[in-house]
Formats: C-alpha cells, structure tokens, sequence
C-alpha cells in the first residue's frame, strides 16, 4: 500500500508543478513551448494512474481470490467491505482543519476500483487534450495565440483539481476537488476575457455551480453533525449499519458506532440514539443536500443553464471538462455515496427523476440550436441525465459505464465541431456551411463514427451503456423512467444526425470569408483519431461473451462491472438483490430500430427534404420558439431571483444612506445645539472633538475615582 | 533584551514616529525610508517574539501568557487613589497571530503610500507608526484599562489620516467615524470602571483591571447573570460597533471610502478586528453568563450582517465600498464561530481574523494602485483591464477567491470551520454538555454568504477586468512615475500576502496549534455556564440530544426571525415526546423501514 499511496499523490501533484512552471515563467521564456511543460507533467501522471490502476486491479482480484476460496470452504463472509478492505481505507497525507480535542480533517486520498475508472477517464482524455489544444490554440500559420501559456496553466490546474477529487478520501477533500474545478472551469471558460459573453457565462458557471455547493456544504456539515466523521468508509459504514437496525436496539447499534467511529469521534449516548430514530430523516436530507452539489456540478435541472453558456470557452475546454469529465463529477458523486442514496427511497426517486427529466427537456432543446457547440452542450446535458436516471433506478455501475463510454465519443465530438471551428474560422454556425465531408476527411470519419455511438447505433459505445440504463429503469420500479430513456434516445439520434447532416452533407458551403476548408494537423487529427477508436470500442469492457446461445453472445455486465462491484456492493445490499435480469435482449433490438429510425429521418429531412424542418417549425405554434429560447429559463430566473434580491440590496444601501446622513445631521448639529462649537471654523471642530475626548475622559476618570 | 520585548516593539514605532515628525529637515524621501525602516525593524522584533513565542509555548495552557511584562503603578500609594495601574504586557495564542498580522500589514501600507501621498508626508508617516505602536498594544495588553486606552487611541491617528489625506467627503467621514466609535466606547468605559471596582474585592480593596484578576470575577460568584448581561452590554456597545456588527455598521463604508489607500487597509485588516478581538478576550472570559445570554442576539445579528452586506455589496458602483461591505458581510461569520460553542468554530474564528486581514487588505492595496492611475473607482469608467493590467488581474483574481472562500487558499479554511462549528453547535460533547447557543438553521442563513460573496465579488472583478476596455480619457497616470500594469514595488507588496494566503489555506495547523491552548480556558468557562438560569430551555436532560438533533422534518418550521422561541417549544415538545414516547418512536422507526 506504501507505493500506492507514494504513486497516487503524483497524480495530482505533476499536472499542478507544469501548471505552475508555466505560470510562471512561460510568458517569459518558454513562450510557443509551453504546452511541453503541462504534456509533460499529464503524460508522468498517466504513467502514476496506470501503475495505481494495475496495483488495484491486482489487489481486487487477490481480494476476489479470497473471497472465492473462502466461499468454497465454507466460511462466512461476514461484510461485503472486508471484500477490498485495503483499497477501502484512505490514507492521510497531513491534518487539515482542527475541531478541537486533538481531532482534525485530514487531507486524505482514496484509491479504489471507483477512483480507478475515473482517473482512466481524466487523465488519459485529458492528456489526448492537452495534446489537442496545442494545435488548436493557434493561428493557420502555426503562431499561437495570445494567452497561449495561461491556457496551458488553466489546463494543468484543471487536472491536479479533477484528479483531487475523485482522488479524495473524504468529503472535505472532495469538496476542494469540487471547487476548484469550479475555479479552473471558471477561469477557462472566461479565457478569451474580453468577449462580454465569455466573461458573463465564466461568473454565471461560477455562481450557478456555488448554488449547488451551498446544498452540497450543508449535506457535508449534516454528515459531520451525524457521524462525527467525514471520511468516506467510516460514514458509509455507519450508514450500512444504521440500516441493520430498527428502532429498539439502541446498546447494539451503540456498541458498534463506537467500535466503528473509535479512532475518530464517539457520539455519546444520546447523539447515538438520535442517529437511529432520526437515521431516516438524516440519510435523506444528506442524500438531497449532496445531489444539491451534483445537479451543479453536472448540470441538472434547474442548474443547468451554465453549461450552454460554458460554450464560450475555447472548444478543447470543452470537450474536456464540460462534456467528459468535471460535469460527470455529480455522478461520480452520487455514485461514490452510493450507500447513502441506496438507504433513501426519496433521494433515490429524486435523482432518478430530475435524471429523466433532463434528459428529456435538454433532448428537446438540442432539437432547435444552430450552434455546433450548443447542440452537444445539451446533448450532454441529455447524456448526464442519462447518468443520473441509472443512479436513480440503483443501476450505479451502469451509470458509471455510460460516464466512460460518453467520455469517449463526447470528448471526439467535441473536438471535432473544434476542428471544424478551426477551419471555419471560428463560425460554428451551421446553416452558415455545410458539406464539408470531403475537405475535412479525418474530422469528418471520427465525428461520423462518434455520432453513431452518440445516436445509440447498434455495436457501438453508447449502444451497450444506455441499453443498460434503459433496461434497469424498465425493469425497476420506476418504468415511466424507462420509457422517457427510449423517447430521448430517439431524439438523441435525430438531434445528432441533423447537425452531421447540415455540417456535412448535402451541397458544398463556406461561411463569407473562408476561402478553403484545411484539415487540420496532426496534433489534433491523432487524438480525434484515438478518441473515435475508443467511441468504437470502449463499450466492449462492458460486455461479455456468454453462453446463453446466439441470442445472449453479447450480454451486459463484463469485466468493467465485476470490477466495479465491491465499491457498489453495500448499496446493493440495502437495496435488495437484484439479480440482473436476460430477458432484455429484446430491448436491444428495439433501441438499434430506434436509432436507426431516428438517424434515417434526420438525413432524409435535413438533405432529402430540407424544406421539411421549417414546416414543421412553422406549423407546431408556439413549441419552436419555447424550445429555441430555451423555455426562457435564463429570462424567468433573472425575474424571480436576480433583479428581486438587487432591489433588496439597493433597499439596504438607501437605508445606509439615510441612516448616515440623519446621524450626520444630529452631529454636525449638535455642537451648535449644546453651544459649545464656538468657531464652525474647519480645523476648529476636529480640535474641540479631540480636545473635548480628552478633556470628557479625565474629568471621568477623576471623578470616578474620587468616589 | 527578551524581558521587555514587547514593551520595545510597541514603544519603536511610537519613538520612530515622534522622531520623522520632529526631524523637519527630512526630504519626503527620507521620511518614507526611515517610516518603512522603523515599521520593518519592527515586524522583525514581532518575529522575535514569535520565535520566544514557539520556544515557551507550553505556558500557554491555563490562560498562560509568553513574554510578559508587568509594571504596576499602586497609586493608592503615591496619591491616595484606590487603584493599581498596571502597564501589564504579554502574548498568548489569540494575540500572537494578531500581532503578526499587523506586522506584516503596516509595513506594506507603508510602502503602498509611497507614490500616493504627497502631501505633509512626515504627518502623515508618524501618524501611521503611531497607529502602528497603538495596535500591537492593543494586541499586547494584558490589563483591560491599558488595553481600553490602547483601544481607545487607535482613533486618533486614523481620524486625522482619513481627515486629512482622505477624498472629497473627508471631514465628513472622519467626523462620523470618530463621533461613532468613540459614543460606543463611552459606554465601554463606564464598564471597565464597574468591572475595576469589582475586582476590587479580590485585590485588596482598591481598582484592579489586569486579565489575571478579572477572569476570576466571574469565576468566584462575585458577577451574577445580570450584572454580567449589562456588563456584555457596556463593552458590546464599543466593541459591535468597531466590528463593525449589523446595524452599527454605517460607518464603515463611509470611512473606507474617504480613507487614503493605507487606512483602508489598516482599518480593514486590524481595526476591526480589536472590536472582535474584544469580544474574544474579554466578553467571553469575564462575563460568560452575559456572553451565553447575548449569543443568540449576537448571532441573529451576524447573520443578518452577512446577508445585508453582500446585497448592499452586490449594487455598490464605486469598488471601495463593494469592498467595505464585503467586510460587514465577513465579519458576521467571526461573531458565528466565537460564540458557537465548538473549538472549530473559534479557532476558526481567530483565523478569520487573520485571513480577512490578509484577503480584504489586499484588495484594498490593489484598489489603491488602480486608482492611482485612474484616478477613479467606479466601475461605469473602469472597466477590461486584464488587457492592459495582466498583473494586476492576476492579483485581484486571485485575493477575489481567496476573499470568498476559494478552497486551498486562506479563507475557505476559516469559513468552513467557522460554519461547521455553528452548525454542529447544538451538539452536546465534552466539553460543552449543553451543546451551544446556535444550530443548523444560523449556519444554513450564514452559509448563504459563501453563494452572496460570489456573486459580488465575481460582478466587481468581471467589471473591473473583463470585458471591453474602459478607461478614464488620456489613460493612465504616470506623474508619480507608475507604470501601466503594477511596479516591481506594487508586486513586492501583494506576493508576501498572497504567500501567506496559500500557506494559511494548504497548511494552517502550526497557527491552529498556536490558538488552540488560549482559547481552551475561554471556551470552558463559557461552556460552564448554565444556561437553564437564564429562561435557556435547552439543559442537559437525557432526551436532550434527541431534542436538539435537528431532526429535518422538526425544523422545518423554523422561521429565521423566531430561532429562540421556535427552538424552546419544539425542544420542549421533543423532549417530552422521547420521554413519553419512547417505544412508539421506536415502532415508528420500524414502520418507515417496512415501508421502505
């Protein structure tokens, strides 16, 4: 474990120094070179993940060995966490925060099979964008632009903050993960400073994201007042075990917090007993103040509105954090308090239907945008609901395998539109050109192949992750969830295919001012390229070869959900068995026939019949605008709370105002009132006010010592 | 040497200032490098102190002090008054981080005035290192009339420096702030003599006001709850007002608008932390009773604070006064954590004390050197400098962040502890069996503070540096030799608090370990004190906990404004419920998991 821990602080740690180093002296001296700084220090950090991942592969399958043989000989396995026992514990790097008593919050980190599947995530998409960006940060002669350095910094600092939280090994540590991606998210998206725009949507994000964090800072204290801890396996022991108890066994559950919480805090008595008769109570109201933070952090209703003005950002931003990894943070988060959310039937019915409902309502709103980059940023809003929508029916690995595999072909989508940005110069619009399948040949094959996986086409990457989602919610108890996954999944392909078709098919059109569509050069075709292989091939982990006859030779649950079943085991635990089910192959055929169906009227309306959408707009009333504008959420929320709470503060400031200005009226009045302000002379007043302190102060004195 | 330390490092910047003041013959540059040589020789004697202070740190514990001085002038003696004057000195965990920050802080303010006064310079430097000397006495003293008349003097050289190189409404300013502060510390001053005369029956007859002697007033029975409560009252009124505590906070803005660069930031960083500093070491030891029946309104006040100064903030137009009002905002969370109860949420406390000092002091530095070029600080003519002023875009991001709690930088240490504390404050432990006067609900509306603070801070720097470039016609001034982004002088001010900033925020235990032996007695004696005398519903009884977690659904209906009366029927109603009720809860509990 020593190395481990020793591997895992350089994960965080390398982006951070390049980060730094380039802060520091690119402008200088390092100048169009900075990008090696920040590849170099991602690149070492993708050497310390992979080898922190092999170790935790190899420990979870001695641990899975043990278990086996333990089964065979009949012993009990008594807990589902002794399972991974080493991988569950987090290791301390120094005390943090004192709360008396010789007690603190640690700086703590925590690698297990979770953590690994993230950092395979971040780290490897963030080194392919990294790489990416330096050819999309310049100029068509290969001259960077201003501010080339700072990016790259941005960048670096982006990736020690990502890689902190989902490093984090308990929930304060988690919350400074969480912020600072806010910081760096911030700061990217406002990257071109001077855009009113780009300024506007940085400081929306920031403030849309705080929202979130206010509920997210509440469940954290919650989580303290309640457990005395906020390390993550401690807590989600107490949880599991609460949840063994009914009301009446107080001394039992008392007994073992106190064994649990040992080393920590130990609740007294009472505070031991309130936990179990409020445990209910208390595990929902953590579980809702926490999903506050996710809905944030990943966008869900009704925070979402800073993720389409996110877009303001240079593309590689986002491509990287807001589409494949900083917004999938809320479902990591979610995930990772699996236990938690699993031991609240409401919290659980909450995700999943604030999940469906995003899905659903961005789905739609993608439907009308011309904005390359808007279309995606709310089909990964739509892909996010996806996430939570599994977390909500209990299918948490699920959840997790369609964050992997969306990382992938997002990620390729995105940087494609960006490769088309660049050609365009900088027109993302995308009635102003179109056929550009044959001057852009490599953006156009991997935007092609990555918006199949995209529309759910059968074999490839999303096609296996959302039948799965699908296929839990129908399965759960919660069906209607399931049938709105299928809605948008229909909506999902015919979105996707209308910008492919209006970006590059049909006739041949440039936006007034370019003369020739270039390909772009190979620091960015090779990552779309690598990223369009992963979108290809990154759902077979998920998959096995079964037996069950030629109908069940593709099954779902592979190797990436038996790696990930110990983090999930306790939740499921709580949960109930819940044996997944093969009757669903059926499913499979009916999603590939919807997304082929999807994916055929797109390309029929938008380059067979292009006079089809505009009727359609036309005809459907008043629906095309609601969407176009986005249901005017922007607009409602500057109504009910900006522009109430800016009367409230000027309110306030006028009252300041009269406040001083009476006071100041009785004071310079009050002199000439006691008659003692003989000159109104201007150096006259300061000196009788000091004069007349000094004299006041030893006449009181005197006098009160005198008697 | 190290027996009167502290008595040096207080009198050198007193001595310095007499000194530049009395040599007329100086050029203005002379008197800018002695000022600044005097203010560093002293930061380095208040390092000096630190190194004693880390080598006899284990005379902290038990109300220890390190250094201490103690000179006493027995005038019953020499004129027959019934009193002991005592010049009485000494550092402890609360004060020590006090005193650095001040060291840090009027050196740079010093060097922050270089380019922009330019008139009556030696005034102006010797009253600055007369502030200078009069703050670290505050910090110092252990004897509550030298402290009162340390205290006390601290508003004589701010009143002339903002009076006299202030803005246009300059007298206006001066004349408010001073009339203000001094009307509170009146009152002040008629309860240091109550309290002298107390402790007259533990010192043989005659006034006493050192530390020592006071804290055993409470102590021994000779304050009941009442006299306590309008004794908090007296030194409430001096020390709420220089927090300054909402609604004795209108002065606040004004003075920092009309305030030179310098005294903002004095101001902002050390004034207004003696009055929380006040609270701290002599509200919370010497009356404790006072102290736990002040706390809910003290609280209630706070919060209010918090929420009235980010909006006010939200629509300032001028940066300064955004800024000002950040500050009313803030401080609302030290009031929070001193009086929660919980050692995080005083520690946190005293550390935010620090970490406002270090972020607000900033921010006022760089308000300073924008208007030094531009001669305004209104955001409708300034506006896209990041263009032209990448480093100073680069500092004013990064003390913005830290100011709202960024995490890895200073404040979000202090503010997470601080709210922490409040909200666990209910909660019984060993050290408080009552649990504190707070709860989730002053926590939850304070909180709401860490969403205001980015909003506005947020909203000034997209106005001040993003955005389209602003300017004032004909561009910058450089007659005092400026140039466009900040001078290497201007960046050697800002990197030492930015250092510290990140030092505080990545690893503050070495000065949390410093704190944490003073403030044990404090928040023992407080934790004493039976609140059930005074009509405090909230006693240890054995359903107490069960009472008071609040349970989500019980505290629903919680109002803001009713926090007591709302707490007392439910805790009431809770307890008797689990006292009553005790296997129908059970049964209930088991209902919700059938359901489940």
């Amino acid at each position: 474990m020593e190395t481990l821990r020793s591997t895992a602080i350089w994960i965080p740690l390398l982006p951070l120094i390049g980060s730094l180093l380039v802060g520091a002296i690119g402008l200088r001296w390092l100048k169009d070179r900075s990008h090696w700084l920040v590849i170099g220090g991602v690149a070492l950090s993708l050497v310390a993940v992979l080898s922190v991942v092999s170790t935790v592969v190899g420990e979870a399958g001695r641990a899975h060995n043990v278990d086996h043989v333990a089964q065979h000989e009949g012993v009990d396995v008594a807990h589902t966490s002794d399972h991974a026992s080493k991988l569950t514990e987090s290791f301390t790097l120094y005390q943090w925060m004192s709360m008396g008593s010789d007690s603190w919050l640690n700086v703590s980190f925590r690698v297990d099979q979770l953590t690994s599947v993230m950092l395979l995530v971040v780290v490897p998409i963030g080194f392919l964008i990294v790489c990416y960006s330096v050819g999309y940060m310049r100029d068509h002669h290969g001259h960077p632009e201003r501010g080339y350095e700072r990016f790259f910094a941005f960048l670096g600092l982006f990736l020690f903050s990502m890689t902190v939280l989902v490093l984090a090994g308990n929930f304060l540590v988690l919350f400074v993960g969480w912020e600072l991606v806010g910081l760096s998210s911030f700061l990217l998206i406002g990257f071109y400073y001077q855009k009113p725009e780009a300024a506007k949507a940085a400081r929306k994000a920031f403030i849309v994201n705080r929202v979130g964090d206010f509920g997210f800072a509440l469940g954290i204290w919650l989580i303290y007042l309640t457990f005395g801890t906020l390390d993550y396996q401690k807590v989600f022991d107490s949880v599991a075990l609460a949840m063994q108890y009914d009301g009446d066994t107080y001394p039992a559950i008392l007994r073992d917090f106190q064994a649990l919480l040992g080393t920590d805090r130990v609740p007294d008595a009472t505070a031991a007993s309130a936990l179990v008769l409020n445990i209910q109570d208390r595990i929902t109201w953590i579980a809702l103040l926490l999903f506050c933070g996710a809905m944030g952090k990943s966008a869900q209703l009704p925070l979402h509105v800073w993720l389409p003005d996110a877009m303001e950002g240079p593309t590689p931003v986002s491509a990287l954090i807001h589409a494949a990894t900083m917004v999938t943070a809320g479902v990591y988060l979610v995930a990772r308090c699996s236990v938690i959310f699993a031991a609240s039937p409401v919290a659980m019915w909450f995700v999943g239907s604030i999940g469906a409902a995003t899905a659903l309502f961005a789905a739609t709103i993608a439907l009308t945008q011309y904005d390359m980059k808007r279309i995606l940023a709310y089909s990964t809003l739509s892909q996010l609901g996806y996430m939570f929508l599994a977390l909500g029916v209990g299918a948490f690995d699920s959840a997790v395998f369609h964050l992997y595999t969306h990382a992938f072909f997002k990620a390729c989508l995105f940087l494609g539109a960006g490769s088309v940005m660049h050609a365009m110069d900088g027109v993302i619009d995308i009635t102003k050109f179109g056929g550009l399948k044959k001057d852009l040949p490599i953006t156009y094959r991997t935007f092609f192949v990555s918006a199949l996986a995209l529309a759910g086409f059968p074999f490839l990457a999303a096609f296996w992750s959302k039948d799965e989602i699908i296929h839990a919610a129908l399965a759960g108890n919660m069906p209607l969830l399931g049938w709105i996954g299928l809605l948008t999944a229909l909506l999902t392909a015919f979105y996707t295919f209308r910008m492919v078709a209006m970006a590059f098919w049909g006739p041949k059109m440039l936006p007034a001012g370019v003369e020739h569509a270039h390909e772009s050069g190979r620091w960015m075709t090779v990552p779309l390229m690598l990223l369009a292989v992963g979108a290809v091939f990154a759902g077979y982990v998920g998959v096995t070869f079964s037996d069950h006859g030629f109908i069940g030779f593709l099954a779902p649950h592979g190797v990436f959900h038996h790696f990930l079943d110990p983090v999930f085991a306790s939740a499921k635990g709580i949960l109930g068995a819940h044996e997944a089910s093969h009757e669903g192959y059926a499913l499979m055929y009916w999603s590939s026939a919807i997304a082929i169906f999807g994916i055929a009227n797109a390309w029929y309306f938008y380059t067979k019949r292009p006079t089809i959408p505009g009727a359609i707009a036309l005809a459907s009333g008043p629906i095309y605008p609601l969407l176009k504008n986005k249901y005017y959420v922007d607009e409602i929320y500057d109504a009910i709370f900006v522009q109430p709470l800016r009367k409230v503060g000027r309110f306030f400031f006028g009252s300041d105002r009269y406040g001083i200005n009476s006071l100041l009226f009785i004071i310079g009045n009050l002199p000439r009132v006691l008659g003692f302000g003989l000159r109104t002379g201007q150096q006259g007043a300061m000196q009788g006010y000091a004069l007349g302190m000094i004299l006041g102060l030893v006449a009181l004195l005197w006098f009160v010592l005198q008697g | 040497m190290t027996n009167h330390l502290l008595s040096i490092m207080i009198a050198l910047p007193f001595l310095g200032g007499l000194a530049v003041f009395a040599l007329s013959g100086l050029s203005p540059d002379m008197v800018r490098r002695v000022s600044l040589g005097v203010a560093l020789l002293t930061a380095v004697l208040a390092l000096v102190a630190y190194g004693e202070f880390d080598a006899q740190r284990a005379q902290l514990s038990n109300n220890g002090v390190v250094l201490a001085e103690d000179y006493a002038l027995d005038a019953a003696a020499d004129s027959g008054l019934p009193v002991i004057l005592r010049f009485s000195l000494g550092l402890n965990g609360i004060s020590m981080p006090l005193v650095l920050l001040t060291a840090l802080l009027t050196p740079l303010a010093i060097l922050a005035s270089f380019t922009g006064i330019k008139t009556r310079e030696r005034e102006y430097y010797a009253l600055m290192l007369l502030l200078f000397g009069t703050m670290l006495g505050v910090f110092c003293a252990r004897d509550l009339l030298l402290f009162y008349v340390f205290f006390e003097f601290t508003l004589i050289p701010l009143y002339f420096l903002i009076g006299v190189w202030g803005g246009s409404e300059r007298r206006k300013a001066a004349n408010m702030f001073f009339i203000y502060t001094l009307s509170g510390s009146m009152l002040t001053f008629a309860g240091v003599l109550y309290v002298g005369w107390k402790a007259s029956q533990l010192a043989g007859g005659v006034m006493a006001f050192d530390f020592a002697t006071l804290s055993q007033l409470a102590e021994q029975g000779l304050l009941s709850s009442t006299e306590q409560w309008w004794l908090f009252l007296a030194f409430f009124a001096g020390f709420a007002i220089k927090v300054p505590l909402f609604p004795f906070h209108t002065w606040l803005p004004l003075a920092h608008v009309e305030a030179p660069t310098a005294g903002s930031v004095i101001l902002a960083a050390v004034l207004l932390k003696l009055g929380t500093y006040g609270f701290l070491v002599i509200c919370m030891p010497f009356f404790p009773a006072g102290a736990m029946q002040w706390a809910p309104i003290v609280g209630v006040l706070a919060v209010a604070g918090i929420i009235y100064g980010a909006l006010a903030a939200w629509v300032q137009e001028d940066v300064k006064r955004l800024v000002a009002y950040s500050s009313v905002s803030h401080l609302g969370y030290c009031l929070l954590g001193m009086f929660c109860l919980k050692m995080s949420g005083m520690t946190g406390s005293v550390l935010y004390m620090v970490n406002h000092g270090l972020s607000t002091g900033a921010l006022f530095l760089i308000i300073g050197m924008i208007y030094e070029r531009y001669h305004t600080r209104d955001m409708a003519k300034i506006g896209g400098l990041a263009r032209k002023m990448p480093i100073m875009a680069f500092f004013l991001i990064f003390f913005t962040m830290s100011s709202i709690g960024l995490p890895g930088l200073n404040g979000f240490v202090s503010e997470f502890m601080v709210l922490l504390g409040t909200f666990i404050s209910r909660q019984a432990d060993d050290v408080a069996a009552q649990g504190g006067p707070y709860g989730i609900w002053y926590a939850a509306f304070g909180a709401s503070g860490i969403l205001l603070g980015a909003i506005y801070m947020l909203f000034m720097a997209r106005r001040v540096l993003f955005g389209k470039l602003t300017e004032p016609e004909g561009g910058f001034d450089d007659s005092a030799g400026l140039t466009q982004d900040l001078t290497r002088r201007e960046i050697g001010i800002l990197v030492p608090l930015a250092v510290a900033c990140i030092w505080l925020g990545v690893y503050p235990k070495p000065v949390m370990e410093m704190m944490e032996p003073s403030l044990q007695p404090i928040l023992a004696t407080v934790a004493k004190v039976d609140r059930s005398q005074f009509g405090d519903d909230r006693q240890a009884a054995p359903g107490r906990a069960v009472a008071e977690a609040p349970s989500p659904s019980q505290g629903e209906d919680r109002g803001e404004g009713s926090f007591s009366v709302a707490d007392k029927s439910k805790a009431r109603a809770a307890i008797e419920h689990v006292a009553l009720t005790d296997s129908s809860a059970a049964a209930s509990s088991r209902n919700k998991k059938g359901a489940r």
